[in-house]
């Protein structure tokens, strides 16, 4: 087993050996704070270390007051959760003059519940209108495999704080592919679970048709034990099902038998540079994955998804936007100042295809179970960069890393980004994507897939 | 006629006046920008014919 105070060690480890008295989580706790410390002047994870919370949760659990799945785990979250006694910056810094939070977010309670220690909260994007982990008010966040190169957003930090080994855990928002773009560029598992699954109570909104919140974490066991936790009815947020928990973790090492997998082609096998499908082939194989899929309208899907995104954003910020408009981030001020304008008959049609294309891809799982496509369209680019080339063409940076996450949170499937090496060195994932509230068969496919060493998510 | 290009500009100026939203001057261009670039990403959506009785999936329930 991986010593549980190391870097290395995943949620999973470090809770079997709290539980086991092998090691006490104040001692973890420690080790923790002194790699924040240690990691932060180079990649700018965090935002707020909690050390003195944090240092008192770990004394409450070594007494034997909470005991748990996640015993003893220390996590982070993006810093548009609610975290008591905080401001919830969202990334801004006009929400810092905002009243401080009166209590946790719903997924920070559930994830203490079961043991867990939270540490901080973490850089992001400002208002999760980003796919880049930039920030103009706190610097951006650096990906741990290169930190000239960026970690990818909106949960930027929520990335480089895994990628680094400061803690095993975190969890983020992916409303477009903020989970899974940080996940494919840091190198990382990332679970964004079916739309509704996960409670948002208490996080801070973006684009409320398709705002889900979910882990990121080294190890697909971690992902499950954590979405485990969080799991469950929450009357504080309209959208999440009432639907019982579905566990996952009992059938993570089922392994693939009876898995129906196909490869999505034609959208998902163009645009992007060969290092992207290359991952996905690679998957594919050793899946015995030979079948492609058309996901029908998946481009028509990314542009309805831009402008309920661009309307919905806009019009939340727009009182923000009239008095304070000088304090935005410049790389959003003036997305969402557009966004504000475009004409309502173009959100509702956008919202009326989105019935159609869930149809459509309904239809799709009738035949298969999981559909594999790439995560992001190219490894991690430099920061700064504002340009990129995707397959011959020249793209905005900004606007296109989420060119192959869009179409599926669109309509709220599930998916586990998986982690691979590029012959360059830096990472890249694939999304394995299930039918709605089968996350447990993406994570059997995450976890056969990470047994046979074809995805792995070691530390910087 | 449907192809004609609007002036997004006075788009966007009108626009912004009718919703009450002042843009300063050193934000106008890029307003712009972002404007066209979304009416260019939206023409597939906007191409697309739904039938009538396709109503939208709220979650809203009473």
């Amino acid at each position: 087993m991986t010593d549980p105070l190391s870097k290395q060690a995943t949620a999973t480890d470090i809770a079997r050996a709290v539980m086991a008295g092998k090691v006490k989580a104040s001692a973890v706790i420690e080790a923790t704070l002194a790699r924040i410390e240690a990691s932060e002047p180079t990649v700018n994870a965090f935002t707020d270390v909690l050390a003195g919370r944090a240092r008192k949760r770990a004394a409450e659990i070594d007494a034997g007051v909470h005991r748990g799945p996640l015993a003893g785990v220390p996590f982070a979250v993006k810093n548009l959760f609610d975290i008591k006694s905080l401001p919830t910056r969202a990334g801004s810094k006009i929400n810092v003059d905002g009243p401080k939070a009166g209590r946790d977010a719903s997924l920070i309670r559930k994830l203490e519940a079961a043991g867990a220690i939270l540490v901080g909260g973490l850089n992001m994007g400002e208002y999760a209108y980003d796919f880049t982990g930039e920030n103009a008010h706190y610097g951006p966040s650096r990906n741990p495999h290169d930190p000239t190169r960026m970690t990818g957003g909106s949960s930027g930090g929520s990335g480089a704080a895994v990628a680094a080994g400061e803690v095993p855990l975190s969890l983020g928002s992916d409303t477009n592919g903020s989970i899974r773009v940080p996940s494919s560029l840091c190198g990382l598992f990332g679970l964004k679970p079916t739309y509704g699954r996960l409670s948002r109570a208490g996080s801070f909104p973006f684009v409320d048709a398709f705002d889900h919140l979910g882990p990121l974490a080294r190890s697909v066991e971690d992902l499950a034990l954590s979405f485990d936790a969080m799991q469950g009815w929450d009357p504080d947020d309209p959208v999440c099902t009432d639907r019982p928990a579905d566990p996952t973790v009992p059938f993570l090492n089922e392994g693939i038998g009876g898995l129906r997998i196909a490869v999505a082609g034609d959208y998902f096998a163009k645009g992007g540079e060969p290092e992207a499908f290359e991952a996905v082939a690679t998957v594919a194989k050793a899946l015995n994955a030979t079948r492609t899929v058309v996901i029908p309208q998946a481009g028509v899907a990314r542009a309805a998804a831009y402008i309920i995104t661009a309307i919905e954003g806009g019009q939340l910020h727009l009182p923000r936007l009239r008095t304070r408009p000088q304090d935005f981030d410049p790389d959003t001020r003036e997305r969402l100042m557009a966004g504000a304008l475009l004409p309502g008959s173009w959100y509702v049609k956008a919202q009326r295809f989105r019935r159609h294309y869930r149809a459509a891809v309904q239809k799709l799982f009738g035949e298969v179970d999981i559909i594999l496509a790439p995560a992001t369209p190219c490894t991690a680019p430099k920061l700064g960069q504002v340009m990129m080339k995707l397959g011959g063409v020249e793209l905005a940076v900004r606007a296109n890393l989420g060119l192959f996450t869009q179409p599926i949170s669109f309509i709220g499937l599930p998916v586990v980004a998986v982690p691979l090496r590029t012959p360059g060195g830096m990472p890249i994932g694939v999304q394995v994507i299930a039918n709605h509230y089968n996350e447990a068969a993406a994570l059997r496919v995450a976890r056969h897939l990470e047994k046979q060493g074809v995805v792995s998510a070691p530390a910087a | 006629m449907a192809d004609e290009k609007p002036d997004v500009g006075t788009l966007v100026d009108e626009a912004a006046k009718a919703i009450g939203l002042p843009i300063a001057p050193q934000y106008r261009a890029n307003v712009i920008v972002n404007y066209e670039r979304s009416m260019l990403i939206a023409k597939p959506l906007l191409e697309v014919e739904l039938d009538d009785e396709l109503t939208s999936a709220p979650v809203f329930r009473p």
